[in-house]
């Protein structure tokens, strides 16, 4: 039976030194892949379910097809493909040999490597070398020849020329990889051509490759005798190559090829769609690189740096200084370095992490399963944590903790986008509905936006829907909030939209906005409980195909459509979008980036609310570009909230405002089905709401007014009567409440100073060190719509959104920053105010404060300084504090007189507009107050003092939601007033009013004759 | 026994300009409360301040000898030694720095009533009532502060014009303000802001361009009739985003908010929710659009639909 002898002619020596070389080899290749498992086990737990079943057989069917290989690059796919398949079977047929000789035969003495076995193998075998080798070409082809950027690791998105030192170790390391496998399928060829030359097999081994390289041999002079020669030597060459190979697998690049198949197995079928929680106890986010999970771990060492990503990822293209790639190849050397505790941050700086979109482009592309904006966002949490932000960022997010969205907007107006519809939208929380719509910020908040909700409500109307809203009950969804690292307000909005949705009946949710889908479907668990989150374009599209809504119209133009990122790419919704485009009659032209490889408009992952970095071209304005080149479009369409507003920006921005219109789908479809705006069985029911709401504006404006007519009938004269004729003043008596009149010249001129309140000794922690007031106030902020109370001193407190002082947060971090310079004493935030300034005075603790106390007397208005800081008084001499600071002013009534106020009581020094200050503890406070005109002035003042500290003296933290949480656990004292003299309170507002505001008056006229206006108001106003 | 005490103010060697406003008003009010206007000025050499002071209306201009330099505590000391002797029934002082400094202070040692960032006050039958805002300048707040013996009162800066010149005597008060020592503050000395770069938030005046400039090539253009117009050049967030203007120009959520402007020419610009966030508040906004129905004109003081580049010429030649 056919065979070949191994190992022939081999001394006792030579043959010892191969095996253990061979041993020495499979030791290292063992030992490499032990020490990684052993790291990846530091890591912490995956986050997200694992689900192994599922994901090998995926990793399995990946591999065969080699699908995520061939996307968008079916020459590499080829390529990868011969060199897998032969490389694979090259590896069997060895390990078939050894199989037989080191195992199988020492143990049983049988042997099946022979025969027609053995030809059919060698047949194989040959085939196999030759898929390698062409693969191996093709492959060092396209890096010599090609020209492909990705691939020479010159970071040019950050300004580089050249590769850093670690790149061109990189490209060597390719190239040596690429170079060693070769010559090893190329010196098994020839150790195959010289065998047959020197044995002369029967039908040359069926080794068709290597006969014909025998025969080319032959014929350019090998003999016998230099065959055996090389055969000898070659022996040796091919041998060690491939065992070196194989020593080097966990070292070297070649790590790809077991890594890669776990992490294809442990692929998260909804990566960045779904971002892991953080687990109770674990640390927000990652500051160490044992608090990567060991998926993250395990991605790192599964890139082969093929630039897939670094090619799809908007920010990359766009000149942001990002590349998915990078990231991880950098994160992968510091992992390597094996030291857990070493900082990912050192390596990849923040500009980096905050230039990540969020889009999934790079993951999507990834064809090992790597989820680069994983590793981003947990880096990100941890820059959050510590407050490590845009300031423009940080903004929005104390905004979206205060009011709920990211608009700044009151909660209560959330719902006002309905009020211009001719139907009334239900309220999920008071009825049930069959349709949840979850609407989202920018839906709610943004003009335009608003504009194509009311339509989408009216189509909704038109198909008759069961719908209904959650008006100010909705708060962000928190997807973008997720994605920018802020994990702990997530959760908080997260489990307040979850208790709204708890409290109302719905049978599925709709939503025109994919951010809010996206975390609604993937992310909200038990509150969404498996009901269905469907886009307002699944909803359309079936409604047009089954005819609940009729084409009367159709529109016959020629449009593009951008697949927004967290409706296509995160949630696969390709199709919806694109059957309503058919069904109204559109010819859709594809942009060559679509469906998958959709290209981010630049919103994402919380960059809508961080300025763009210098020198970039905005992801939108490529778009723009995009769609511009496909020629002829008449519109671009959109179907997602944020990319309406940037895609509009971008068409004017880039200059292709000539091109095509940007418009949502919504707006196609209504001029389709011919949507009148107002339906004529609504008009009853239109004309009912406008009456109403034209009443509420009435009262709001004409109560105050009308007391103030009455008072001023009889005898109390505050202003100039309104012109009312509905009103008989005469027969109606006067509101005592209004004023009490009594001419000051008859009383007698005498001052009476103002005294601290007294106070109830309250529980507090002994004095052992400096100890600092920050007086902290609970303000009222007022939107643009808003109502007076009857009796007109004041606004509706409803119309109120209550939040903590910004100008307290200053002297909060003020006073920080001195004890921790210090390295001792005591912030108690102290507020006047009721129960319900309760939250203020948490986020004062989440900042950082210690402990709190609360004072409040019904005696005290909030808008009387002077009361506050009777009471202020009061807190600060049973603290015996050695320092009180407050904001310059409050954002509600901006007396900015506390501070002066609270050291006159007491009789302490005092300084108001302090930009600057440094203390010991023990002597005079040195202070900077910034003057008019930005002059300073530096004094210094003994202590106890009282200081107001100017906004901008410092960048207050960030109190992540994290601090939040625990700062309930921080004490807080009510205490009790006892005493507060008549002098002390008092003074009250007598009438509040709208100040005078008026639409635009129209200048009319030649441009010189406004141009001569203009310059009359620049010069009055100027006091020219 | 009545009348008006004005506290003046300096800052080294110079009359602030609100002091002069502060005796506007007083003047005003002065039948409405009866008694005189006196004006009071505490300095090292408070004589010099005679004949600045010694507006139209004001009956005696009392010089009170202390340091040169403002200090809270003496100015409280002083102020109230001055009310004690003189029984006024308004006190009032400029809403500044300084005057944020002592004016509560003095206010809470005098007891009676208190305003601060008033910006009028209507005298009408016998009553004195103080406006001021409210919620952010949402709401006019109207304040009575008839009953009182004694009332301080801050004025907001630019709520009254200074009166003529006037010819009311000197008479130095020598006031004993060993009292205010334990509290007193030590001056060390002044720092100059550093030269002016453009600082969006300080500014009183801005004028802002927008998308409707059209080209990056305009920007010289219009930076130029900022310039001559003596404004701070600003402008919203798609010119900032294009790199025309670097970001510190920009008025807006994302950008800076005109905390101080008074005046605000918005030209080009169309008035999205996140460029008014910046800008609403100012008291008097010009706005040039094309577009009738652009949200800038809701709120806008002034509009006009007119070509800003033939706007942009014409305003030149108005200012050459």
């Amino acid at each position: 039976m056919q065979t070949r002898e191994l190992f022939s002619q081999f001394s006792p020596f030579a043959f010892g030194m191969f095996y253990l070389i061979a041993i020495a080899a499979m030791a290292a290749f063992v030992v490499g892949l032990a020490q990684h498992i052993l790291r990846y086990r530091r890591g912490r737990p995956a986050g997200v379910p694992v689900d192994w079943r599922g994901g090998l057989r995926l990793m399995l069917d990946d591999v065969v097809t080699h699908r995520t290989l061939s996307r968008r690059d079916p020459y590499a796919g080829a390529a990868h493909r011969l060199i897998f398949f032969g490389f694979a079977t090259l590896f069997v047929g060895t390990s078939t040999i050894t199989l037989e000789y080191d195992i199988v035969k020492p143990l049983t003495g049988q042997t099946f490597w022979k025969g027609w076995f053995y030809l059919g193998f060698s047949l194989v075998m040959d085939i196999a070398g030759v898929m390698l080798v062409a693969g191996l070409v093709m492959m060092i082809a396209r890096r010599a020849w090609f020209g492909l950027a990705k691939l020479d690791y010159v970071r040019r998105y950050r300004g580089d020329t050249a590769p850093l030192p670690r790149a061109t170790a990189w490209k060597v390391e390719d190239w040596v990889f690429l170079v060693t496998l070769l010559l090893i399928a190329l010196s098994g060829f020839l150790q195959e051509a010289v065998r047959l030359i020197v044995d002369r097999p029967p039908l040359s081994d069926l080794s068709p490759v290597g006969a014909a390289l025998g025969g080319l041999l032959s014929g350019l002079g090998l003999d016998a005798a230099g065959a055996a020669a090389v055969r000898r030597a070659n022996w040796w060459i091919h041998g060690v190559l491939a065992l070196s190979f194989i020593a080097g697998v966990a070292w070297t690049k070649g790590k790809h090829m077991v890594a890669a198949f776990g992490s294809l197995a442990v692929r998260d079928s909804r990566s960045v769609a779904r971002l892991p929680a953080v687990a109770e106890g674990d640390p927000v986010g990652v500051t160490r690189m044992d608090d990567f999970s060991w998926r993250d771990l395990l991605h790192f060492d599964a890139c082969t740096k093929c630039g897939r990503c670094h090619d799809a990822c908007p920010a990359r293209n766009s000149n942001y200084p990002l590349s998915p790639r990078d990231v991880i190849l950098d994160l992968r050397l510091l992992a390597q370095s094996g030291d857990g505790a070493a900082d990912p941050h050192h390596v990849i700086p923040p500009e980096t992490l905050w230039a990540c979109l969020s889009c999934g482009a790079c993951a999507e592309i990834c064809p090992v399963g790597i989820e680069q904006p994983v590793k981003i966002l947990k880096m990100r949490r941890a820059l959050v944590d510590k407050g490590e932000m845009d300031p423009t960022l940080r903004g929005v997010l104390e905004t979206v903790a205060n009011v709920g969205n990211s608009f700044g907007e009151p909660a209560r107006k959330r719902g006002a986008w309905t009020r211009e519809l001719e139907f009334p939208v239900k309220d999920a929380r008071k009825e049930p509905v069959e349709a949840l719509w979850f609407v989202g910020d920018f839906a709610s908040f943004d003009p335009r936006s608003q504009t194509i909700s009311r339509l989408v409500a009216r189509l909704f109307n038109a198909g008759g829907l069961d719908f209904g809203i959650l008006f100010d009950g909705e708060r962000t969804a928190g997807n973008d909030i997720r994605r920018v690292g802020e994990e702990g307000l997530f959760e908080a909005l997260s489990a307040h939209n979850g208790a709204q949705m708890a409290q109302s009946a719905f049978d599925w949710i709709v939503t025109t906005d994919p951010h809010s889908l996206n975390t609604l479907r993937n992310e909200y668990g038990e509150a969404v409980k498996g009901r269905k989150v469907l886009h307002y374009t699944n909803v359309l599209a079936d409604w047009l195909e089954s005819g609940r809504l009729k084409v009367t119209k159709p529109l016959g133009r020629r449009v593009t459509y951008h697949d927004p990122c967290h409706l296509g790419r995160l949630n696969k919704e390709y199709d919806a979008p694109r059957r309503v485009l058919r069904a109204i009659g559109c010819e859709l032209v594809e942009m060559p980036r679509s469906r998958d490889n959709s290209f981010c408009c630049g919103a994402g992952g919380g960059r809508i609310w961080t300025p763009d970095p210098p020198g970039v071209e905005k992801p939108s304005h490529g778009r723009m570009h995009e769609a511009a080149a496909l020629g002829n479009i008449d519109i671009f369409v959109t179907c997602c909230p944020k990319d309406l507003t940037m895609f509009e920006d971008a068409r004017k921005a880039s200059g292709h405002e000539g091109d095509f219109l940007v418009a949502d789908i919504a707006e196609l479809v209504a001029e389709a089905v011919e949507l009148r705006a107002i339906p004529a069985n609504y008009l009853p029911e239109l004309a009912n709401r406008i009456a109403e709401s034209l009443a509420e504006k009435v009262t709001a404006r004409v109560v105050p007014e009308l007391i103030q007519a009455l008072a001023a009938q009889s005898g109390r004269l505050l202003v100039a009567p309104p012109v009312l004729p509905a009103a008989e003043p005469t027969d109606i008596a006067a509101e005592p409440a209004v004023v009490d009149a009594v001419p000051a010249a008859s009383g007698e001129w005498s001052v009476a100073p103002v005294a601290p309140a007294i106070l109830a000794d309250y529980d507090r922690p002994a004095k052992t060190g400096l100890r600092i007031l920050v007086a902290v106030k609970h303000v009222g902020k007022l939107g643009d719509e808003f109502r007076f109370r009857p009796d007109g001193l004041d606004v509706v407190p409803e119309d109120l959104d209550y939040q903590l002082n910004e100008f307290d947060e200053t002297a909060i971090e003020a006073a920080l920053q001195l004890v921790e310079g210090l390295g001792e004493g005591e912030v108690v935030a102290v507020t006047i105010g009721s129960e319900e300034a309760e939250p203020s005075l948490r986020k004062a603790l989440a900042k950082g404060a210690h402990r709190g106390v609360r004072v409040w007397s019904d005696a005290v208005s909030p808008a009387d300084p002077i009361a506050v800081a009777a009471l202020l008084a009061g807190v600060a001499s049973l603290e015996a504090a050695d320092l009180v600071l407050t904001g310059v002013q409050s954002s509600d009534f901006a007396n900015g007189a506390t501070a002066a106020a609270l050291g006159g009581i007491l009789g302490w020094p005092h300084a108001a507009v302090v930009v600057e200050m440094q203390w010991d503890g023990k002597g005079r406070l040195d202070i900077t107050r910034e003057l008019e005109g930005g002059v300073r002035h530096r004094q210094s003042l003994p202590a106890p003092a009282v200081l107001s500290i100017q906004s901008g003296a410092n960048v207050p933290r960030y109190a992540t939601m994290r601090m939040i949480k625990e700062a309930r656990s921080k004490p807080v004292a009510d205490a009790a007033m006892e005493a507060i003299g008549a002098e002390a309170t008092g003074r009250r507002v007598a009438a509040m009013d709208r100040p005078p505001v008026g639409q635009a008056a129209m200048l009319e006229g030649s441009a010189a004759e406004i141009a001569a206006r203009v310059a009359a108001i620049v010069r009055e106003k100027k006091g020219g | 026994m009545g009348g008006i005490l004005v506290v003046a103010e300096h800052l080294r060697g110079n009359l602030s300009a609100q002091t002069g406003e502060v005796i506007g008003l007083a003047r005003e009010l002065k039948a409405a409360v009866g008694g005189p206007l006196v004006v009071a000025v505490i300095a090292a050499d408070p004589v010099r301040f005679h004949a600045e002071l010694a507006l139209d209306g004001v009956d005696e201009v009392l010089a009170v000898e202390a340091g040169e330099h403002f200090d809270p505590a003496v100015y409280e000391e002083a102020a109230h030694r001055l009310a004690l002797e003189m029984k006024p029934r308004l006190v009032m002082l400029g809403h500044t720095v300084n005057g944020m400094g002592f004016g509560p202070a003095l206010a809470v040692r005098l007891g009676g009533s208190f305003v601060s960032d008033a910006f009028g006050v209507e005298a009408e039958g016998g009553r004195l009532l103080a406006l001021r805002g409210g919620y952010g300048n949402k709401v006019l707040t109207k304040i009575d502060v008839s009953a009182s013996c004694v009332t301080t009162l801050m004025l907001r800066g630019g709520s009254a014009k200074p009166p003529p010149a006037g010819s009311a005597p000197l008479r130095i008060v020598p006031l004993d303000l060993q009292a205010a020592a334990v509290r007193a503050a030590e001056h060390r000395d002044y720092v100059d802001p550093p030269p002016a770069d453009v600082d969006i938030t300080k500014a009183e005046f801005i004028l802002s361009v927008g998308r409707g400039i059209q080209d990056e090539k305009n920007i010289e253009r219009f930076r130029a009739l900022a310039e001559r117009l003596g404004a701070t050049f600003g402008c919203s967030r798609p010119i900032a985003d294009s790199g025309w203007l670097p970001k510190a120009h920009q008025v807006g959520l994302s950008g800076k908010v005109a905390q101080n402007c008074k005046l605000y020419i918005a030209l080009g610009i169309s008035g999205a929710v996140q460029h008014l966030h910046g800008m609403k508040h100012v008291e008097t906004i010009v706005a040039v659009n094309t577009d009738r129905n652009a949200p800038i004109y809701n709120v806008a003081t002034y509009g006009a639909t007119v070509d800003l580049f033939e706007l942009a010429d014409a305003l030149e030649r108005e200012f050459n």
